[in-house]
């Protein structure tokens, strides 16, 4: 009756195939099995990620920047903020009221009904009203309490004070590119932050920036915002305090601008420490008008005013060059009162190096010869000295190596050598080579911060500290979170006997020299001029100097391009700077 | 009332334990995963309520089936087979169009999909005609009458059109075939002609889909597209047949015995299959073939089924281990997961409760279909053997397909996973094979020894 028993043959048959088919069920279903585990388990933490990802959503609410305060509390950089109105369709249910509305409406003088129709409709956050007024703000606050699901937004705007003066110290913000972000991208920068570009506002930009709040939103498939899971407070970023002095600051500036070119930069250093009093390139530009189409003229500006001249421009330090000759003929014991005839002009070879001095000086010893900085005399010492004697006293003052300063992008200039020339050219270096860089010429490249440095280890008869320009750090609270802390360089060797003699000669030029315009009866000042050839222009104005002589304080490099000697055009900006800063009562020691 | 209690006795002690556990656990999960998906509040809300209506139908039409003689459908074979056919021809007549398939009739408050039952009719059927032929089986006739039965019910249904309706048809067929003790290389030129034509074009469509430069692609891809105009068909049949000529040739030489009819079965196997494809390739519209080969490449049809495959991974996988938790899922409450009360369900019980009862669902499936294997094993005739092996097909192949279709490893047919999808034809109609699978169970034979 039963099949199992009438036809055996068939069943066993039936029996071993059903088997299969239940080996074979087993079989896909153990795939799926595996599959699972695979999505689950293998892979479940990055299909979580990519979940979350897809359902969360941030909105930023950018950080305040620190401020930054000049060396008498004087703010140079603050925030201004500008206010917008959002509505969050989801903050509450539904709509504000329509009394609230008209009141809004009122405040914003436009009807904002149809925006929040839209939102509530779309899910989306809305802007109802951008770049509210101050007043417009105080009334919505003032009105908050029936305004259900908006919300104020306030966004932080840098504001320059004395934008163009300060300009290449404090720098300016814009957004974040490609490269900084690959960068940086260990910092927790993200696309779209907007960092500082140039300046303290680069340098130290993780201090300054704050962190970032805003809200953290659940959105759906559609996009669609159904949740707020959380706010986040944005925090203020930390305070600079810089050791420029506004008022030298803006004289220097001013003194450019309104010189031959206007074209131009000026560094003080006070010697004692290496804060920088000022740091000047002339012309700035103002960091307020950036993202505007103002700032493309900038771009397109032959004067080049986004470039910092002080830090950046290389440029040939002509006869301020002879303090580091005259050291190197001092130390190696060349007589100072031995006497050379200039007429003029110096003929070596078959060519004639002339003096800046048509007539010539006449018969002059060494002392006279820096004081009225005569090439001839400077000729003939160079090539006594010969190129790697003045080669090695120019390392010795720190040439072709950046100061350090706390600034981005320095250059470090350049000092020629014959194996760079035979490099470079092909051809040996030659007698008259020597003879041009004895004056300061040739491939010879410096930063007027570099000759600030150099002139301020000249002042300390060899010591200088590393220049820099912030001071401290101060966090929201209060708590000074950096401090610089005095960095001595690697001292100028040279004998005091070699110091005394080079300081003589310095206070003789501003006493009696090419620096007369720098005289004062009762403030010692020590210096040295220089008019610097350039193939593409008139000649630049140097002129490098410190005071007190007998107990340096401050040290002052100024180059005023294509304006002609440096006796005449830089020497007075100078002057005007000691005269700011003697009579500002700053002046500790001296009478 | 009396009657009624002896009813729900009868069940009881006659039901096989495991299976109907198994089965209540599933049940269980998929009304916790509807539930969740369509967002319900209470036990009322709109759908959770229609699939415990439908469900208790189930139960009841189980109930009634239980102690119903299923010999008697074996009698009444034609009967069920006219009841079928009848019921297929008349939703092309009277039904309604839901997203372009003419499938359902309108009850009123719910909508009945018939071929959820013309299916289990359709396996009833060919049981009854199997188990009849008894040894006859081996013979070439039998496998070629029931196609002729699976033919007219597949004309039907792709008048309506419904495209995954009729894939889940082939493997019932080839499995109850296959156990009914059909020879197997019957089999094996059937599965080279259905693997012939749906392959070729769907390998097509997918290298189409895929924006493949063919004039640059290897040898294989070449030939594939020049098989879309008739020339490359006649060379090939041309060529394959010089090949078994050559093959037959060479046979002979060795003094091996092999009967040539094979050779020929099978070149007319891949010939059919080659000719079929061609209509295969023109009934499916490019939809169609997208959802079918977009598992391969999620790329494919980033904006359609695509997208839902990605979603639909995410969602399983960012269960992870122990899941988000009831109602928790992100991805099913935020939307991002498509289609998730139905086809995408097991995605929402990844999503939800993790690893474990994910895993636990795919054994409980599994269980259920050893447990009802074992019945078709202890079945007391043929008929009933084959009839549960023929549910075991079908349940098996649609868990496979659609676990398999939201885990991204099978094609995006549209079919439901039976007891979890939302719907009320499916779960009525998987209660009515539960039924059958019952009254087989009931009527065992006692005294044979389960391995």
């Amino acid at each position: 009756m039963v099949w199992q028993q009438e036809d055996g043959f068939s069943y066993s048959d039936f029996f071993v195939r059903q088997k299969i088919i239940l080996f074979c069920f087993a079989l896909l279903f153990f795939i799926l099995s595996i599959r699972l585990f695979y999505l689950q388990i293998i892979r479940g933490s990055s299909y979580e990620e990519i979940s979350e990802q897809q359902r969360i959503y941030n909105t930023k609410e950018v950080a305040p920047r620190g401020l930054i305060y000049a060396s008498d509390g004087s703010m140079i950089v603050e925030n201004a903020f500008t206010y917008s109105l959002l509505f969050y369709p989801f903050d509450q249910a539904g709509m504000p009221t329509d009394e609230t509305i008209v009141k809004l409406n009122k405040i914003l003088k436009k009807d904002i009904k149809p925006y929040l129709e839209e939102g509530l409709k779309t899910g989306k956050i809305v802007k109802l009203a951008d770049k509210l007024t101050t007043d417009e703000m105080f009334k919505v606050q003032e009105n908050k309490m029936g305004l259900n699901g908006v919300t104020l937004l306030i966004e932080p705007v840098r504001v320059y004070n004395f934008p163009e003066e300060n300009s290449h110290i404090t720098g300016y913000l814009g957004e974040i590119n490609k490269e900084e972000l690959k960068a940086l991208s260990g910092d927790g920068y993200v696309m779209g932050d907007y960092i500082g570009k140039g300046g303290v506002e680069q340098v130290y930009d993780t201090y300054l920036r704050g962190i970032n709040g805003g809200r953290q939103l659940e959105v759906n498939a559609k996009g669609a915002q159904t949740q707020i899971f959380n706010y986040t407070q944005p925090v203020t970023g930390n305070s600079l305090y810089l050791t420029i002095d506004p008022k030298l600051q803006k004289l220097a500036y001013e003194s450019l601008v309104n010189s031959a070119s206007g074209r131009g930069s000026v560094v003080i250093i006070d010697v004692r420490t290496g804060a920088v009093k000022a740091l000047v390139s002339a012309p700035g530009y103002n960091g307020n008008k950036i993202n505007s189409e103002d700032f493309n003229v900038y771009l397109k500006d032959k004067n080049l005013p986004l470039y910092n001249r002080a830090t950046q421009a290389l440029y040939a330090p002509g006869s301020i060059f002879k303090i580091v000759v005259f050291a190197a003929a001092v130390e190696s014991g060349f007589d100072i009162n031995e006497t050379v005839f200039c007429s003029g002009h110096f003929d070596f070879g078959d060519r004639r190096y002339a003096c800046w001095y048509k007539p010539g000086h006449g018969r002059v010893n060494m002392m006279e010869a820096m004081a009225q900085s005569c090439n001839v005399y400077f000729y003939n010492l160079a090539l006594k000295l010969g190129v790697d004697k003045i080669d090695e006293f120019s390392w010795r003052f720190h040439l072709s190596e950046q100061t350090g300063i706390d600034l981005p992008n320095e250059k470090k200039g350049f000092v020629p050598t014959p194996t760079w020339k035979k490099a470079k050219d092909k051809i040996p270096w030659l007698q008259g080579d020597t003879i041009n860089f004895g004056i300061g010429q040739g491939a010879l490249w410096v930063t007027p911060l570099q000759m600030a440095a150099m002139i301020s280890a000249v002042a300390n008869k060899g010591i200088s500290y590393r220049p820099y320009i912030v001071s401290k750090a101060v966090s929201p609270n209060g708590n000074e979170i950096y401090t610089h802390s005095v960095r001595e360089n690697e001292p100028v060797n040279l004998s005091s006997g070699t110091w005394d003699i080079l300081h003589k000669a310095l206070i003789e030029t501003v006493e009696k020299g090419t620096a007369r315009r720098a005289y004062f009866p009762n403030i010692k000042v020590a210096g040295k001029t220089g008019t610097a050839q350039n193939p593409q222009g008139d000649d630049h104005a140097w002129f490098v100097s410190f005071a007190p002589a007998d107990n340096p304080e401050i040290a002052i490099a100024i180059i005023v391009e294509n304006a002609g000697g440096g006796s005449a055009n830089a020497v007075p900006i100078g002057r005007k700077i000691y005269e700011a800063y003697f009579s500002e009562g700053e002046y500790e020691n001296s009478k | 009332m009396k009657k009624v209690s002896s009813l729900i006795n009868n069940f009881f002690f006659n039901i096989d334990g495991l299976l109907f556990a198994s089965l209540s656990l599933i049940i269980l999960i998929g009304c916790f995963a509807i539930y969740s998906a369509t967002g319900a509040d209470s036990l009322y809300s709109r759908y959770i309520s229609v699939q415990m209506a439908a469900i208790f139908i189930g139960l009841l039409m189980m109930l009634v089936l239980t102690n119903f003689n299923y010999k008697n459908f074996a009698n009444l074979d034609k009967f069920i087979y006219g009841l079928s056919i009848l019921l297929l021809v008349s939703v092309l007549i009277f039904g309604t169009t839901i997203k372009g398939t003419k499938g359902w009739f309108n009850l009123g408050i719910v909508f009945f999909q018939p071929v959820e039952i013309a299916k289990i009719l359709y396996i009833l059927v060919l049981s009854s005609f199997l188990s009849k032929m008894g040894s006859n089986v081996k013979k070439i006739k039998v496998v070629s009458f029931s196609f002729l039965i699976l033919l007219s019910h597949l004309i039907l249904i792709m008048m309506q059109p419904d495209f995954s309706s009729t894939l889940s048809y082939f493997p019932i067929t080839i499995i109850m075939l296959f156990i009914a003790g059909v020879r197997f290389r019957y089999l094996l030129v059937i599965i080279i002609f259905g693997c012939i034509a749906a392959g070729v074009p769907l390998m097509m469509a997918f290298f189409k889909f895929h924006n493949i430069v063919v004039e640059n692609s290897s040898l294989f891809i070449r030939v594939l597209f020049s098989l879309q105009d008739g020339i490359t068909w006649l060379y090939m049949t041309i060529a394959f047949a010089v090949a078994i000529v050559i093959i037959w040739w060479f046979c002979k030489k060795l003094m091996l015995r092999a009967p040539m009819s094979y050779i020929i079965i099978l070149a007319l196997a891949i010939l059919m299959g080659c000719i079929a494809s061609g209509f295969v390739e023109k009934s499916i519209k490019d939809y169609q073939k997208k959802r079918l080969v977009v598992f391969l490449d999620p790329t494919i049809d980033q904006r359609g089924s695509g997208y839902n495959i990605v979603q639909s991974k995410i969602t399983i996988g960012s269960g992870g281990f122990l899941g988000k938790g009831f109602k928790h899922g992100t991805q099913t409450h935020l939307g991002f997961l498509p289609e998730q009360h139905t086809d995408f369900i097991f995605s929402v019980i990844g999503e939800e409760g993790g690893w474990l009862v994910s895993q636990l669902t795919i054994l409980l499936y599994f269980i259920f279909l050893w447990r009802a294997l074992v019945i078709g094993r202890n079945a007391k005739d043929s008929f009933g053997s084959f009839a549960a092996t023929g549910i075991v097909a079908m349940f098996g192949f649609y868990a496979f397909i659609n676990i398999g279709m939201v885990m991204g490893i099978m094609p995006v047919t549209g079919v439901p996973l039976l007891f979890i999808s939302y719907g009320g034809s499916s779960i009525i109609s998987s209660f009515f094979a539960v039924g059958i699978l019952c009254s087989i169970n009931m009527r065992k034979h006692t005294n044979y020894k389960t391995a």
